[in-house]
């Protein structure tokens, strides 16, 4: 009782304080309690996809805006996990969350390797090296069509589970833990050190840190995480195909982070809960659902063009404030600061967003 | 009164819970799952278009003693950018829209995604657009999963490769007789693709067996805009015949170049360019005597090819691609469930499995996966040739309205 006392003293302090923790409160309890009160397989589908790529867009999001790695072919984690787990289960007979795990790992090796080869690259010369990865891997797998499908790819791929509500929960789940352990993740001395390689990498090499180390590290964990999305994407849509390692995936990530704003975490998992049911929405409508592409490269441009920072610091800025004594974040609305109790100005508004809401 | 009341409820109520599904709906709703951006989808459209026009207009389809009038779904799938958007684009016409059938589909990944769906469902689907032998083989081995699936059309890729080199025996027989040559020079010119190595192979295994010498292999790039050193080294190399295995623009490139140098060998193969209407007039008027593989002319390949061609002509201004065999689809469907007198998908697999249907590009009898059966009189192909800036048919010859396969002038 005293446990849960407590816990609710802080939800009701930290979290219901700032309205951007409230609205990921909320967010996060509409995912959960969702299939009780509106169980439609579409919506559900649809969540489902959009949680998967919510992964997908975080890691992204940590490797490329929180170290500055600029990733452009960071479908290479998404598509060979999906093919590590996919072979495993189909070929090896190996069980789902077994291969699932496999493939996880062969993403953070994949993301290791990677990382390695482009520990001395910096800028567009990173970013062009990494969009050769996932080309390169296709080429091996259409080498080997006995082996990997070719082509067609590896159809039958075992579900984690036959219920949709279980796949619903399976990719719910996986997002949340996830997506808030990849935020304090970023919000660690770890992210601290991250910022600093970006701002920087020659200062803080100077100032003692192993760069080298770190940048390995971030690959890493970003593949790992983008592996675990891929491979629980091709045991729900039960294949593993060269789609998974387009490029347009690759870059369709970069707009996410963009769009949703970089560096955040938060930002790229909100633009794909934003984007995706949006353009899934367009694509019913038979007048201009065949151009959905269109409409949602207008949707990102007259975006991006309102809110340059992203959607979700620009969101964020329109509800909080800072304090202009002790820099704590406050509802826009408040007269005073929570923390400290000096008046907030209704001008004051922050000019650049920290990692954490 | 009150008691009566409530029985004549009672008893209502009950006989809509066990009426069968026909009679609580008013029409058959079919969804017309394809990439509706490109020509595949419009195809797909197109044909679904005049199926559902034909039927309406006679009256509907005859379902438990009731008139049912067929009712579209279009859903574009985007399949050709994204499969997770196929596969939602299935679910969303199954639970959304509340389609009784799904038909259509094209990238062979994207239909597999798709048949997962339709499975889950139990939804009786019928492929019109994918080819790849996987797709009904699932059939034969998870029976009880997979026995929704149905291919109308095309045939399936082992088969499509066993009409190509049917025709290509065709075609090296009148080189044979015109021109005295007892083992015809085959090139093959293959678009660097990982579709066509099978086809490759297969030639190099096939075409000694079939008494030709394969005199080389030569791979463009499928975008390629020039293919003067290919064919030069064809010509050096004396073909008779240049084995094509294109679907890419170099389909037109090939087609015009050859016209230009006045070549001596006949292209024959897989062009799907030169299926087109326009092809014509993209390779310049110089692709005289280019052949390839097709599915629609106006030829008898049944009764009800010719007027079927020329009404879709007319309607669309354009010849039919071979998506468009949704109203072959559709029209099955119409049969097997008057013949079921039922719309229940398990009622209609039984039927579907021994049904004959003579449609407008094959008679189609479904095999054990679920494929149409291939051979003559049933599903098969025909081979089309570009004469003086027209699109004929010369092959199976047995086939009322076929042309004779002109060789160019040597």
């Amino acid at each position: 009782m005293y446990w849960l006392r407590r816990l609710f003293r802080w939800f009701a302090a930290d979290v219901l304080a700032l309205p951007s923790r409230a609205l990921v409160a909320l967010w996060v309890l509409v995912l959960l309690v969702l299939p009780v009160f509106y169980a439609d397989p579409y919506v559900l589908r649809i969540v489902t996809l959009a949680s998967l790529f919510a992964i997908f867009a975080a890691s992204w999001d940590l490797l490329a805006g929180y170290s500055g790695q600029v990733n452009f072919g960071h479908a290479l984690f998404f598509g060979g996990s999906a093919y590590v787990s996919a072979m495993l289960s189909v070929k090896a007979g190996v069980p789902p969350w077994l291969a699932v795990a496999a493939g996880t790992a062969a993403a953070a090796l994949l993301g290791l390797a990677s990382g390695y080869i482009c520990l001395r690259l910096r800028g567009s010369y990173l970013s062009l090296a990494t969009l050769a990865f996932p080309l390169i891997l296709v080429g091996l797998l259409l080498a080997a069509p006995g082996f990997s499908g070719g082509e067609l790819g590896l159809p039958g791929v075992p579900r984690l589970t036959n219920k949709p509500l279980g796949n619903y929960y399976i990719a719910v789940i996986a997002m949340l833990v996830v997506v808030f352990g990849l935020w304090a993740l970023a919000d660690s001395r770890f992210g601290l050190l991250l910022h600093a390689i970006r701002d920087d990498e020659l200062a803080a090499r100077a100032a003692g840190i192993n760069t080298p180390r770190y940048k390995l590290a971030v690959f890493a964990i970003s593949g790992a995480a983008a592996g675990l999305a891929g491979a629980l994407l091709a045991h729900y849509m039960r294949i593993a195909a060269p789609f998974l390692l387009e490029t347009a995936l690759s870059f369709q990530v970069v707009i996410w982070g963009i769009f949703g704003g970089i560096a955040t975490i938060y930002g790229p998992v909100a633009a794909v809960f934003v984007l995706y049911p949006i353009t899934e929405w367009i694509g019913s409508f038979q007048a201009f659902g065949e151009r959905r592409l269109l409409v949602f490269a207008a949707i990102v441009l007259v975006v991006l063009l309102w809110m340059p920072r992203g959607f979700a610091p620009w969101l964020r800025d329109r509800i909080e404030t800072n304090c202009p004594r002790c820099k704590q974040r406050n509802a826009a609305w408040r007269a005073s600061c929570r923390a400290c109790t000096a008046p907030l100005s209704a001008t004051e508004r922050p000019r650049a967003s920290g990692p954490r809401a | 009164m009150k008691r009566s009341f409530f029985a004549a409820l009672g008893a209502s109520l009950l006989a809509l819970a066990v009426a069968p599904a026909a009679l609580a709906q008013n029409s058959i709703r079919i969804a017309v799952l394809g990439p509706m951006a490109f020509v595949q989808g419009e195809h797909h459209w197109a044909g679904a278009e005049m199926a559902r026009d034909e039927i309406n207009k006679a009256g509907g389809i005859t379902v438990g003693g009731r008139k049912l009038m067929v009712e579209l779904i279009r859903a574009d799938t985007n399949e050709m950018t994204s499969v997770p958007d196929a596969q939602s684009a299935a679910e969303r016409v199954i639970t959304r829209d509340r389609a009784d059938f799904l038909i259509g589909g094209f990238r062979s990944e994207a239909v597999f995604a798709m048949q997962e769906v339709a499975m889950d469902h139990k939804k009786i689907f019928l492929g019109v657009g994918a080819a790849h032998d996987e797709l009904g083989l699932r059939v034969e081995r998870d029976y009880n999963r997979y026995k929704y699936w149905f291919r109308v059309s095309p045939t399936k890729s082992s088969d499509l490769g066993r009409t190509v080199f049917a025709v290509l025996n065709a075609v090296a027989g009148e080189i044979r007789k015109q021109f005295k040559t007892e083992t015809p020079k085959v090139a093959v010119l293959a678009e660097k693709a990982v579709w066509t190595e099978g086809l490759i192979a297969a030639a190099q295994k096939n075409l000694p067996a079939m008494k030709m010498e394969m005199v080389g292999l030569w791979q463009p790039s499928a975008t390629a805009t020039d293919v003067t050193a290919e064919l030069s080294a064809i010509e050096r190399a004396g073909a008779d015949i240049v084995f094509t295995i294109l679907s890419g623009p170099v389909g037109i490139v090939v087609g015009r170049q050859m016209g230009e140098r006045n070549m001596k060998a006949v292209a024959f193969g897989i062009n799907v360019e030169a299926q087109k209407d326009e092809f014509w007039g993209a390779a310049a008027g110089k692709a005289n005597y280019v052949s390839t593989l097709n599915t629609y002319a106006e030829v008898e390949i049944t009764p009800k090819t010719v007027p079927w061609v020329r009404a879709f002509k007319e309607r669309y201004k354009k010849s039919p691609a071979y998506t468009a065999a949704t109203y072959d689809a559709i029209m099955l469907l119409k049969q097997a469930i008057e013949q079921a007198n039922s719309l229940r998908a398990d009622d209609l697999v039984p039927v579907l499995e021994k049904i004959r249907y003579v449609g407008n590009g094959a008679v189609i009898e479904f095999d054990k996966r679920h494929d149409p059966v291939w051979g003559p009189g049933k599903s098969l192909g025909i081979g089309v040739q570009w004469q003086d800036g027209k699109l004929v048919a010369f092959w199976p010859p047995e086939i009322k309205g076929m042309q004779p396969f002109r060789l160019p002038p040597r």
